[in-house]
C-alpha cells in the first residue's frame, strides 16, 4: 500500500530530477520511503533519487513498485499552488494512483513497471577529483559554455577546477580556486561532455546551494545534492566524450 | 541469441555473391544457426524489413533522425556527415566511415561497467519496436536517444547495415523468393507449402517458425488469423472480353468500381479495416464499422469489399474523393458526412474460424449471400454467371454508363489465392493502361523550376532480387503548383543528393500513362517507356505493390503480338 502527503513544489522538484532524462520510471516504495533508479534510452545518463518518509507531510507504504508516466503528472501538476499540499494514494486493485489536488481529483493510469527499461547497474568508479559549489554557479558556467559548443571540459588542474568550452571559432573558460569554492579535492581529473545533457541536469541542481561534482579523467561525472532538507538525495551520473587518440 | 556482427557478417558475404542459387544456399544456412527465438527477425531482417507486412509498426526514421543520431553517436557534425555522404555517394560507406573515425563521440556506461555485452538480433528488434512505438511529445528526442545507443553499440562494419536496416535500405539482393526456398531447405519442408503458409499468414517468420518447430505438419496446419491481414488477390488485365471468358466456359461478371479496396475483418463486437495496403485504416471508416457491426451476421468473418464515393444522384465520385476519406486522420466525423461511400463486398475469405480460401468461388458467394442483410450502404456485389459474351458486353456498357471502371471476370471455380495474379481474375477496362511504378530518384529542376524537384525517376519491382530497376523518366505534363506539392512531400525522402541528382527512400509511387514499351539499356530493368506522364499519385499503394519486373516483360510481349 501507499498513501503520502507531499508540498506541491518538492512533488514538482521531485519529478523534474527524474523527467530531464526518462518519461517513465518505477518507483520504489517501502516503510522508508520512495527511492527510483532510472538510466535514459542512450544509456549515457543515470539518476539515483532517494527521498525519505519524513520528507512527506504523511507517508504510509510497504513494499511494492509502480510504474508512472512522468510527463502526466508533470502537466496535472499545472493546476497546484505552490504550498498546496497533494496527497498521492495507490489504488492496487484497478492498479491506478489518486492525485487530489487543492479542489481536483485525479485518478491516474499506472504503467506495468516490466515494460519500463529495468533499473540500471551503476559502474563503481574511482573519481579523483571532487569540487563543490552552488548550484546556480554551476548552472550560469553551462549556459555560457552553450553559446559557443556543444560540448565541454570539466578538470582540475593546480588546485584551480576549470570548465572549457572550445567550439569552431570561439573559445570560453571560467576558473575558479579553492576560496571561491565550497569544497575541493584536488585530483587527475579532465573529462569532457556533452551539453545537451548537463544542461538538462544542472536544471535541478541548481536549485540546491551545494551540488558535488566527482570527476576523473575520461571518466563519467558524478553529480551530487540534497533536496528536502536532506531527507532526499540525487545522484546523477553522465558518461564522457571521448576525444580521439 | 544471435548477435548482430553475425547478421552483418552474413549481409556482406551475400552482397559478393551473385548467382541466386548460391545466395539461397548462404541464407538457408544462417536461418539453420539463428536462435529459434530470433529467427522471425532474423527472416525480417535479410529482407531488409523491420517489421512484418501486416505489422501496424512503421519506424519512422527519415533521413535528419538518421543523421543526427549518426553524428551523435560519432562526434562527426552533421553538415560534415552530409559531406562524406555526398563523396562517398553511399548511406553505408559513409556509417562505416564515420563510425570508424569516431572522435568526441559519446560513449555510454557500458564500457564502465566492464559489459562486453555484444548487440544481439533481438536487442535491435526490440529497440525498433520501441522507436516506432513512441509518440507524443519529446518523442523526437527520444528516438533519437535510441537509434544513439544502438550505433554506439556497433562497429563501423555492423553500423553499415544496421544503417542501411533503419533507413529502410538494405538491399542486399534477397527477396521474397529467396527466403521462401532458404526456410525451405533449411527445416526440409517443400517450398509451395512454405508458399501456402506465406499467403495465408502474410508473414513469413510465422512460417519459419512453423517450420522450424515441427516440419511439413505444422506448416500445413497454418490458417487465416483474424485481424491479421492477408494478401489480397489481385487480377490481370484482360485483353478483350471473348479471350478471357472462352479459357473459363462460364464466367462470373462483376462490376469494377472505381474506388478503393478494403479488407475487413470482423471478430464478434470488433471490427478492423486495412487499405490495400494492409494498413489499418478503421478510424477513418466509422460509418463502414458500423454498418458491417449492423449488416453482417456471423462472429468472426473476413470480407473482400471495394467502396466508393457517391455523390447525391448515387452516381460514383472521381477516385481521389475516396482517397480523402481513407487518409482522414482528423475531423472523420465532417468528412463522414460530407463524403458519404458506399460498400459493396465481393468475397469472403474466413468465417466462423474457418478458412474458406480453397472452396470455389460460387460456393464463397453462397456464404457471402448468407451472413450479410444488404442495404443502400454496404452490400454484396451483383455477380452474374454466363457463357453469353454478348451479355457480358452489356454488364460492360453498363457498368461504364455507371460511371465505373469496366468488369472483373473471374474463374467460378477458382479459390480465393492471397497475393497472387493469376488466370482466374480478369480485369477489363476501357482506358488505355497504366503502370504504377515506385519513385526512387529525381532531379533538381532548372531556372524558373531550380527550388523544386523538376522530374523523377520511375522503378519497377524485381522479385528475385527485392531491388527496384529504373524504368523511366517523368518530368512533363506537371503544373508548377505539382511541383511545388511534390517537391515538398519527396523532402522528407532524400537519401542522397549529389549535385542536382537526388536519391529517394522508395516510397511514393506514380500512376503512368506511356505509349509504348521499349527495350532499353540505358535503364537497369533493361526497358523503357516512351511518353512516360504522370496520371495520378497513388497513396493508397505501397512500393511493394507496384508493377514486377516480370509483368513489364509480359506486357512487352503481349504489344508485340
Amino acid at each position: 500500500m501507499f498513501k503520502a502527503t507531499i508540498e506541491a513544489s518538492l512533488l514538482k522538484d521531485s519529478i523534474e530530477i527524474l523527467s530531464v532524462l526518462v518519461d517513465e520510471a518505477r518507483f520504489k516504495i517501502s516503510k522508508e520511503g520512495l527511492s527510483v533508479k532510472a538510466v535514459d534510452p542512450a544509456n549515457v545518463a543515470m539518476v539515483s533519487f532517494n527521498l525519505e518518509s519524513e520528507a512527506f507531510e504523511e507517508f504510509e507504504g510497504d513494499d511494492t513498485e509502480i510504474g508512472m508516466d512522468l510527463t502526466k503528472i508533470n502537466d496535472i501538476m499545472g493546476v497546484a499552488e505552490k504550498n498546496d499540499n497533494i496527497v498521492l494514494e495507490l489504488k492496487e486493485e484497478t492498479q491506478k494512483m489518486e492525485i487530489h489536488i487543492g479542489g481536483f481529483s485525479y485518478t491516474l493510469s499506472l504503467i506495468d513497471p516490466s515494460t519500463i527499461r529495468s533499473e540500471p547497474r551503476i559502474p563503481q568508479l574511482d573519481l579523483a577529483g571532487q569540487v563543490i559549489l552552488n548550484g546556480s554557479e554551476m548552472r550560469k558556467a553551462i549556459k555560457a559554455a552553450e553559446k559557443i559548443s556543444d560540448h565541454i571540459m570539466l578538470g582540475i588542474e593546480d588546485e584551480i577546477f576549470y570548465m572549457e568550452a572550445e567550439g569552431d571559432t570561439d573559445k570560453v573558460r571560467l576558473e575558479m580556486t579553492r576560496d571561491q569554492l565550497i569544497d575541493m579535492k584536488a585530483g587527475d581529473a579532465r573529462s569532457m561532455f556533452s551539453l545537451d545533457y548537463l544542461s538538462d541536469i544542472v536544471k535541478p541542481a541548481s536549485k540546491s546551494n551545494e551540488v558535488e561534482l566527482n570527476i576523473g579523467k575520461d571518466f563519467p561525472i558524478k553529480i551530487n545534492f540534497e533536496v528536502a532538507n536532506g531527507k532526499g538525495i540525487v545522484n546523477y551520473l553522465l558518461a564522457p566524450r571521448i576525444e580521439a587518440e | 541469441m544471435t548477435s548482430f556482427a553475425d547478421f552483418a557478417n552474413v549481409c556482406r558475404e551475400i552482397e559478393n555473391i551473385s548467382s541466386s542459387l548460391e545466395m539461397t544456399e548462404r541464407v538457408a544456412e544462417f536461418f539453420k544457426l539463428v536462435d529459434t527465438e530470433e529467427l522471425h527477425i532474423a527472416i525480417y531482417f535479410i529482407m531488409g524489413d523491420v517489421f512484418p507486412d501486416w505489422s501496424d509498426y512503421d519506424l519512422g526514421v527519415g533521413t535528419g533522425l538518421f543523421y543526427t543520431s549518426l553524428s551523435k553517436a560519432s562526434g562527426f557534425s552533421v553538415d560534415e556527415i552530409k559531406k562524406i555522404v555526398r563523396d562517398k555517394g553511399d548511406i553505408g560507406k559513409t556509417t562505416v566511415e564515420v563510425i570508424d573515425k569516431r572522435s568526441g563521440s559519446q560513449i555510454t556506461f557500458d564500457m564502465f561497467n566492464k559489459l562486453k555485452s555484444k548487440l544481439t538480433l533481438n536487442d535491435v528488434y526490440t529497440t525498433f519496436k520501441k522507436i516506432a512505438a513512441i509518440n507524443g511529445k519529446g518523442s523526437h528526442e527520444n528516438k533519437l536517444k535510441m537509434l544513439q545507443y544502438l550505433f554506439s553499440k556497433t562497429t563501423p562494419e555492423e553500423a553499415q547495415y544496421l544503417a542501411r536496416l533503419v533507413l529502410e535500405q538494405l538491399r542486399i539482393g534477397v527477396g521474397e523468393g529467396i527466403v521462401r526456398n532458404a526456410i525451405s531447405k533449411s527445416f526440409n519442408v517443400p517450398s509451395e507449402l512454405i508458399e501456402r503458409g506465406y499467403m495465408l499468414t502474410n508473414d513469413l517468420g510465422v512460417v519459419a517458425l512453423a517450420a522450424k518447430k515441427g516440419g511439413i505438419d505444422e506448416v500445413k496446419e497454418l490458417s487465416i488469423q483474424i485481424d491479421r491481414p492477408i494478401k489480397l488477390m489481385l487480377a490481370q488485365v484482360a485483353p478483350n472480353i471473348l479471350k478471357a471468358i472462352k479459357d473459363m466456359d462460364n464466367a462470373a461478371i462483376e462490376w469494377k468500381f472505381d474506388g478503393a479496396r478494403l479488407q475487413i475483418h470482423k471478430n464478434f463486437d470488433d471490427v478492423t479495416i486495412f487499405s490495400r495496403k494492409l494498413e489499418n485504416i478503421t478510424n477513418s471508416l466509422p460509418d463502414v464499422v458500423s454498418y458491417v457491426k449492423a449488416q453482417v451476421t456471423t462472429d468472426t468473418v473476413i470480407l473482400d469489399a471495394e467502396t466508393f464515393a457517391i455523390d447525391e444522384d448515387g452516381k460514383p465520385k472521381p477516385f481521389q474523393e475516396i482517397l480523402k476519406r481513407l487518409r482522414r486522420k482528423y475531423d472523420i466525423e465532417m468528412t463522414t458526412r460530407d463524403i458519404p461511400i458506399t460498400v459493396k463486398i465481393f468475397d469472403v475469405m474466413y468465417c466462423n474460424g474457418k478458412s474458406l480460401v480453397d472452396l470455389p468461388l460460387t460456393e464463397r458467394r453462397k456464404v457471402l449471400h448468407n451472413i450479410i442483410t444488404d442495404s443502400s450502404s454496404l452490400s454484396v456485389s451483383d455477380q452474374i454467371v454466363t457463357d453469353n459474351v454478348e451479355k457480358v458486353e452489356q454488364i460492360y456498357f453498363e457498368a461504364i454508363d455507371d460511371g465505373h471502371e469496366g468488369i472483373m471476370i473471374k474463374n467460378p471455380s477458382s479459390p480465393y489465392t492471397p497475393g497472387k495474379r493469376g488466370n482466374n481474375w480478369f480485369k477489363k477496362k476501357p482506358i488505355m493502361e497504366t503502370l504504377d511504378l515506385v519513385v526512387i530518384g529525381g532531379e533538381w529542376g532548372y531556372g524558373r523550376r531550380t527550388n523544386f524537384i523538376g522530374s523523377f525517376t520511375l522503378a519497377c519491382h524485381d522479385e528475385k532480387s527485392g531491388e527496384y530497376l529504373p524504368i523511366a523518366r517523368v518530368g512533363t505534363g506537371l503544373t508548377d503548383e505539382n511541383l511545388s506539392e511534390l517537391t515538398e512531400l519527396f523532402s522528407s525522402l532524400i537519401l542522397l543528393e549529389n549535385g542536382r541528382n537526388l536519391e529517394f527512400k522508395p516510397e511514393v509511387v506514380f500512376e503512368v500513362a506511356f505509349e509504348e514499351i521499349q527495350k532499353s539499356k540505358n535503364y537497369a530493368s533493361g526497358y523503357s517507356l516512351r511518353f512516360p506522364r504522370l496520371v495520378n499519385l497513388r497513396t493508397d499503394k505501397s512500393a511493394d505493390e507496384i508493377e514486377t519486373l516480370d509483368r513489364i516483360k509480359d506486357l512487352y510481349n503481349s504489344q508485340r503480338k
